[in-house]
């Protein structure tokens, strides 16, 4: 009971010091685009959606993103199992991100990360 | 969960499959961080390491028998036997893939994958020299894949490496520089297919699953002489597992594509995916079948002889129709197959001996056909229609010979590496007790001749064509991988035994 | 409850896909009639780890998924980039590869 509830308030501390932190810190500089309604970062598109396609940026964004986020999909149950999993586990566990950095360095300097 | 143990990892058993895979992950880096001027020759240096390294594993691991990773690997004699041999053909791939000399425009490969075929940024990238490399980190994660496919010992560890080796191979059959759409068509059709495929490969590890509760090849082999199973499980499980491994292999009725993506696919891509392809899912396939299911021979061989007598004929038979020398090849390679499954049908140890003897050969003397025809050019690329091809051997006699005795070791003529894989594979269906099947192999055998046969009169004895296609010069890279493949198809067809003692040692299964 | 009626699900859903691959003309689609075959198998999988008693199954399904979404980046880059050269992702008008 007592490490669930230091890490709820761990959890909740972090959110509550990033939320004030960032208005304290942060410029203020508000425009039109900002105050609009979220939407992905496009322009908000009241138009049928028919005869318009998104720019290919979207689709290699996309494709990142799924590729390292499923990744994780792997750490549940080694986190689950970690006690019992030791050294060896946590040994596997590294060379496993080591192998997914390396992509992501790759990704990296080839200007998969950039926008434009 | 507290009765956890680790499982204890023989990392030097696993060498020969973790070189390959750190040599593409270093190969990752180079393209990630080494200047573009020297990348190409870097990335060459990095595969052939790696794939240098393997060998010298394999030849290091000799006679081991172990079972590591839990029941996950076993490193025995057949697996080292298939590793030893994708690392020979993966280095005589490599060899054709790093040629870029002028002669042959350039190399196989578009500069940059991603623009669209016509394109101003297509003719942009071309004219600036530069090339993209990711072709060798993708070689060297498929060849990863092939050396784990037949030393996997459980069915969730096959069908990663099937996709390890899969996936890398859909890529690579887009990279062509000539004639992109063909290329980017084959692509295509190889991915869905193959995904299609590697679905069946799927539902039939999940049904031998719920068969066996465990999906080790001894723990379903253990299930499936003890009673109390329920056999439709078993029977519809294996019989999915063989469409997703049959489909790799290219055997009829599941070898459409193969036709297709080798003549769209660049032709060293061609090359390896003939070889290598074919020589890595054929280790999985003994494995699984000689292993798991070696018991249930009386069950499953009445249609596996059926898939080998389809798979003969069809490869003959089209074969014989085709135009196209890159068509002709791959239906060949169809053919091949089946002869192949005369091995795994016998089901003794010299079947499977027979069968590792069988593939080293088949695999070099394909990377030596393909890599000699990009060497035969017209304008806009290879010239792979037959009609171009006459009188051939008359203006360039050296080449000419070549590629006919490649053709002549394709078709099994005495004296030639492919003589004696197929005298192996057939004395020991013969003695397995398919005789029937054996005979089929000789015919379809004689009919295939007729087609190698044709090409090679084709060549020496039809009058030249006018503005015929030029014969390029070959760069290193080039000549080095058709120099072994041609002494290795004269070497195993003179003195074959020292390979085949090296053979028949390797077997039986270690499980 | 019966559990045995999630495998005739999954069977179900196999078939469904595996007809989709075979009838459907837009590689897109054909694409995800495979995702639909790789998830019918998850369901299978993890139905038979239920029955069976054993966890393996449930950890194959995160294999099949982890390679599944690999399939996804690849797969849909190569049909982006015929896409691309030909405006069209329709498998009937990839026919050059013909004898």
């Amino acid at each position: 009971m007592i490490p669930i509830l230091i890490l709820a308030i761990i959890g909740g501390g972090f959110a509550v010091f990033s939320i004030v932190a960032g208005s304290l810190a942060g410029p203020k500089r508000f425009n039109k685009a900002k105050l609009e309604s979220y939407e992905c970062g496009i322009e908000p598109s009241p138009q049928a959606f028919r005869g318009h396609r998104f720019p290919v940026k979207y689709y290699l964004t996309a494709m990142l993103f799924i590729v390292f986020d499923i990744e994780i999909i792997f750490l549940y149950p080694w986190a689950v199992a970690f006690n019992s999993l030791g050294m060896f586990g946590l040994v596997e566990m590294v060379l496993f991100i080591l192998a997914v950095f390396v992509v992501y360095a790759y990704v990296w300097r080839r200007g998969g990360l950039e926008w434009d | 969960m507290s009765d956890f143990h680790s499982p204890s990892i023989a990392y030097a058993a696993l060498s020969p499959i973790l070189i390959p895979g750190i040599a593409a992950t270093v190969g990752v880096l180079v393209d990630a961080f080494v200047p573009r001027a020297i990348r190409w020759q870097t990335q060459t240096a990095v595969a052939l390491l790696g794939l240098i390294g393997a060998l010298i594993a394999v030849s290091v691991l000799a006679g081991t028998h172990t079972i590591t990773a839990d029941t996950a690997v076993a490193v025995d004699g057949p697996a080292l036997f298939i590793q030893g041999t994708i690392a020979i053909l993966g280095i005589g791939s490599i060899l054709l893939v790093s040629d870029r000399s002028p002669g042959l425009d350039g190399g196989a490969f578009v500069a940059q994958a991603a623009t669209a075929p016509g394109s101003q940024e297509e003719r942009e990238g071309a004219a600036s020299g530069h090339a993209q490399t990711e072709v060798f980190p993708l070689m060297m994660f498929a060849i990863t894949g092939m050396m784990l496919f037949p030393a996997s010992n459980d069915l969730l560890l096959l069908f990663v490496a099937l996709e390890v080796l899969s996936l890398p191979l859909y890529l690579m059959c887009g990279l062509a520089r000539r004639r992109r759409l063909l290329s980017q068509e084959a692509a295509v059709k190889y991915f869905l297919l193959g995904a299609f495929s590697s679905a069946f490969f799927l539902y039939g590890l999940a049904l031998l699953y719920g068969y066996a509760n465990t999906v080790s090849l001894a723990g379903i082999q253990a299930a499936t002489v003890s009673s109390g199973h329920n056999d439709n499980l078993l029977f519809l499980g294996l019989g999915l597992l063989a469409v997703g491994l049959l489909f790799k292999v290219g055997a009829a009725p599941f070898q459409s594509w193969i036709p297709d993506v080798y003549q769209g696919a660049p032709t060293p891509i061609t090359a390896f995916m003939a070889a290598a392809t074919k020589v890595a899912a054929f280790g999985a396939l003994l494995r699984v079948f000689y292993v798991s299911f070696g018991g249930l021979g009386w069950e499953w061989r009445p249609i596996a002889w059926a898939i080998a007598i389809l798979t003969m004929v069809v490869g003959s038979l089209f074969a014989i129709t085709q135009t196209d020398v890159k068509r002709m090849l791959a239906y060949s390679s169809v053919a091949h197959a089946g002869f192949i499954l005369i091995g795994i049908i016998a089901l003794n140890k010299s079947g499977l001996s027979g069968s590792l003897f069988y593939l080293l050969t088949y695999g070099l003397t394909t990377i030596g056909a393909f890599g000699t025809l990009s060497l035969i050019r017209d304008p806009d690329g290879e010239a792979t229609h037959l009609s171009r091809w006459a009188g051939l051997g008359r203006r360039s006699p050296v080449v000419g010979s070549v590629f006919a005795l490649f053709l002549l070791a394709l078709a099994g003529i005495p004296l030639t590496s492919g003589f004696t894989g197929k005298f192996a594979v057939f004395s020991a269906g013969v003695s397995g007790g398919a005789t029937p099947l054996v005979i089929v192999g000789v015919v379809t055998s004689a009919a295939a001749a007729f087609f190698y046969v044709r090409v090679i009169v084709m060549m020496f004895f039809a009058e030249p064509v006018a503005d015929g296609p030029v014969v390029a010069t070959p760069g290193g890279g080039t000549a080095g991988a058709i120099a072994i493949a041609v002494a290795a198809t004269v070497l195993l067809g003179i003195v074959p035994q020292p390979v085949l003692d090296l053979a028949n040692r390797a077997v039986p299964f270690y499980h | 409850m019966r559990v045995d009626y999630y495998l005739y699900l999954s069977a179900v859903l196999f078939t469904i896909g595996a007809v989709g691959v075979l009838v459907r003309r837009n590689a897109i689609v054909v694409f995800m009639c495979v995702e639909l075959m790789l998830n019918a198998v998850n369901l299978s999988l993890v139905t038979f780890a239920r029955l069976n008693g054993s966890l393996d199954g449930q950890i194959i399904a995160f294999f099949v998924m982890v390679v599944a979404a690999a399939e996804v980046v690849v797969g849909l880059a190569i049909i982006m980039s015929i896409f691309r050269s030909r405006r069209s992702a329709s498998v009937d008008d990839a026919n050059l590869l013909k004898y």
